[in-house]
């Protein structure tokens, strides 16, 4: 495929999706509640959370499934929160792709355009691009049924660009997919929205997808959203627990209060002593404070029992993972409760057993320092 | 390891015995439609084919055409007329709604045919409700002759078989996934283009199976016919009941029982070949 079969040449800047204090009740249950978002024109945007957090209610109400109990939703300008779904313009890709079953590749991929009166030539001619592009080739003239998942999904995925939508909507559409298609997917899709530069807003549960293909990631839980960041910044800045835990692995430390002593920031907790900043944090420092402390497994180092230094701490070995690349490994640390530790290979299974007393070396620079609130 | 199940034998003699007694009556039809014709007698005499020559009369051969036609119109009445009830039936979004179409059109089921039928008479006659009520109307003068024609019996028939073409149509309306009329509309289709579109397409298998039930059964309608025909709309039942019963010439009501029965077979083995055949070609299944 050429650079010549972009659907939407890149437009200028500007937002495509603007979400403005949405809320959807459920009886007296909130479903979403009062988000409010701006997604830019050619953005790929993630909303992520775990299942109930209202991620989907709010794709269906962009999508116009779902009637908002209140505020607005402004697509390209145009305020489309009352209008009906088939006048929207808006692209989506079904959880379950729901394709149509009696209609082969080819009608499934024309339907929108047929819907839309477009002269048959031009249909035929949008549908063999839009074929192209997902290589669905050789495949018009197969009932859906007969398509394996990886397929279904590129139908689904054909038939929703095919239109030029506004907005591609993508509700879940890897969760059916075993684990090497999802990882082919991921980089199929990812290439498809540097193709065609459409605006795709992304529903899952599952970080991994979020991390990899999304420009923004919107966390949302218990309907509201949690934070809205790039994953990068996500990952490293999680605004509060909630995220820091959702996304990735991390170790939550007890509550402790900052210090600051001849230059040197250090975090003191309460029956561990003072863990030493090497240099003092950006973020979420200020002495005298309580903070919580939030340290991902790949910074904690394991090092030889007695060995002293800054920051060691020593813990019981309860449990390896073996996952192949890298052994997680916990440890439990007296005022601390339990903490992972995570290093390539699986020497560290040999060299420190289950029951074994085991070192721990936290690199402050990385931690993240929270509200004992949050 | 085989899981033994001493009770299997036991759970099955009803069914069996039903068989055994069904299969041993349709022998006893069988026996009678070639034995002879002996007037005066209820009794029968030799082996003969006379019964299956007499059929070739254009009498006979009419009131089969007319059967057929009138279990065709029933079927495809019965399934225009069902179809909306299902479909509010299965999408209404109030329960209460819901609750009163199911006991609306279920009930019919548990009031017999006859009572149903003397209900279409008092309905349909010359003095019934409909043309009393025209006639107040001012819209007629003279009453129309609904009773003993095609159309009574047709209306009536309809009626009588809209339970099960509702259910069969429920069936298969709950069964559309509702993602792929979202699918539709989210691609540009109206409600109505989602419906012809999508909905109705989806349904194929339960409206095919919708008209070969009802028009099965109403290859078999006797009391309605009978009633509201008066005798002047004849089904092959109530030919057969009329050699039977009247003239007392069990062997040819015999065979007229036997040709209603191969051709009710016949026409239900043929739409099952072309459902079958439409419903590959959709793939709906």
């Amino acid at each position: 495929m050429t650079e010549t079969a972009i659907i939407h040449p890149s437009k200028e800047a500007g937002s495509a999706v603007d979400i403005v204090r949405v809320r959807k009740d459920f009886g007296s249950a909130v479903g979403v509640a009062d988000v409010s978002l701006t997604i830019r024109n050619g953005e790929f945007v993630t909303l992520l959370g775990p299942s109930g957090c209202g991620k989907s209610t709010l794709l269906g109400m962009i999508a116009g499934f779902v009637t908002p109990t209140a505020g607005k939703i402004v697509v390209d300008g145009a305020d489309i929160t009352d209008l009906e779904p088939y006048r929207r313009d808006i692209g989506m890709v079904f959880q379950s792709y729901a394709l149509f079953p009696h209609m082969n590749v080819h009608d499934n991929i024309a339907f929108g355009l047929r819907m839309r009166k477009l002269p048959a030539a031009q249909v035929e001619k949008e549908v063999a691009r839009a074929i192209a592009m997902m290589k669905l080739e050789g495949f018009e003239a197969r009932r859906v049924r007969q398509l394996s998942g990886g397929q279904q999904q590129r139908v689904a995925l054909a038939r929703a660009i095919v239109i030029r939508p506004k907005v591609l909507l993508l509700d879940e559409p890897l969760s059916a997919l075993d684990k090497n298609l999802r990882a082919q997917m991921q980089v199929e899709l990812s290439e498809l929205h540097r193709k065609t530069g459409l605006t795709t807003i992304f529903v899952t549960h599952d970080q991994g997808e979020a991390l990899s293909l999304s420009d923004r990631i919107v966390v949302m839980n218990k309907g509201a959203v949690q934070q809205v960041a790039a994953p990068i910044e996500l990952y490293r800045q999680p605004a509060n627990g909630f995220v820091a835990s959702f996304i990735g692995e991390i170790n939550a430390l007890p509550p402790g209060r900052c210090e600051l002593k001849d230059g040197t920031a250090s975090l003191v907790l309460p029956g561990v002593g003072p863990l030493v900043f090497p240099t003092a944090p950006a973020t979420g420092f200020a002495p005298g404070r309580q903070v919580r402390a939030f340290l991902r497994p790949e910074h904690v180092r394991p090092v030889l029992a007695g060995e002293a230094g800054p920051n060691v701490v020593t813990g019981k070995v309860e449990a390896h993972i073996y996952q192949g690349s890298h052994t997680i490994t916990r440890v439990v640390v007296e005022g601390i409760g339990l903490v992972e530790t995570r290093v390539t290979g699986a020497e560290i299974v040999a060299s420190a057993p289950v029951g074994a007393s085991l070192g721990l070396a936290f690199d402050l620079s990385e931690a993240v320092l929270l509200d004992t609130a949050d | 390891m085989i899981q033994k199940r001493p009770f299997f034998i036991t759970f099955l003699a009803p069914a069996v015995l039903t068989a055994v007694i069904l299969a041993a009556a349709i022998f006893e039809v069988l026996q009678y439609s070639v034995r002879e014709f002996v007037p005066g007698s209820l009794n029968v005499g030799g082996l003969t084919l006379e019964n299956f020559a007499r059929i070739n009369r254009p009498i006979y051969w009419w009131v089969l055409a007319d059967t057929f036609f009138i279990s065709l119109l029933t079927a495809v009445f019965s399934l225009l007329a069902s179809y909306p009830v299902a479909y509010a039936l299965v999408r209404a979004k109030k329960d209460w709604v819901r609750s009163a179409l199911v006991s609306l059109s279920i009930t019919p089921l548990f009031t017999g045919e006859i009572v149903r039928t003397f209900s279409w008479m008092l309905t349909l006659g010359t003095d019934g409700f409909i043309n009393s009520m025209l006639r107040k109307l001012g819209l007629i003068d003279m009453p129309i002759q609904l009773m003993y024609t095609r159309f009574g019996v047709v209306v009536a028939l309809v009626q009588f078989s809209m339970p099960v073409m509702i259910i069969l149509l429920a069936t298969a309306i709950a069964h559309v996934d509702r993602d792929c009329e979202r699918a539709a509309a989210n691609l540009g289709a109206s409600p109505s283009a989602v419906f012809w579109r999508v909905t109705l397409p989806l349904t194929l298998p339960g409206i095919l199976s919708g008209i070969v039930v009802v028009f099965a059964w109403t290859m078999s309608a006797f009391s309605t016919p009978q009633l509201i025909g008066g005798g002047k709309i004849l089904m092959i039942s109530n030919l057969a009941y009329l050699q039977g019963f009247s003239v007392l010439n069990l062997p040819f009501a015999a065979t007229l029982s036997l040709i209603a029965l191969v051709c009710a077979l016949g026409s239900l083995a043929l739409m099952k070949t072309i459902t079958g055949r439409i419903e590959r070609r959709l793939a709906v299944n």
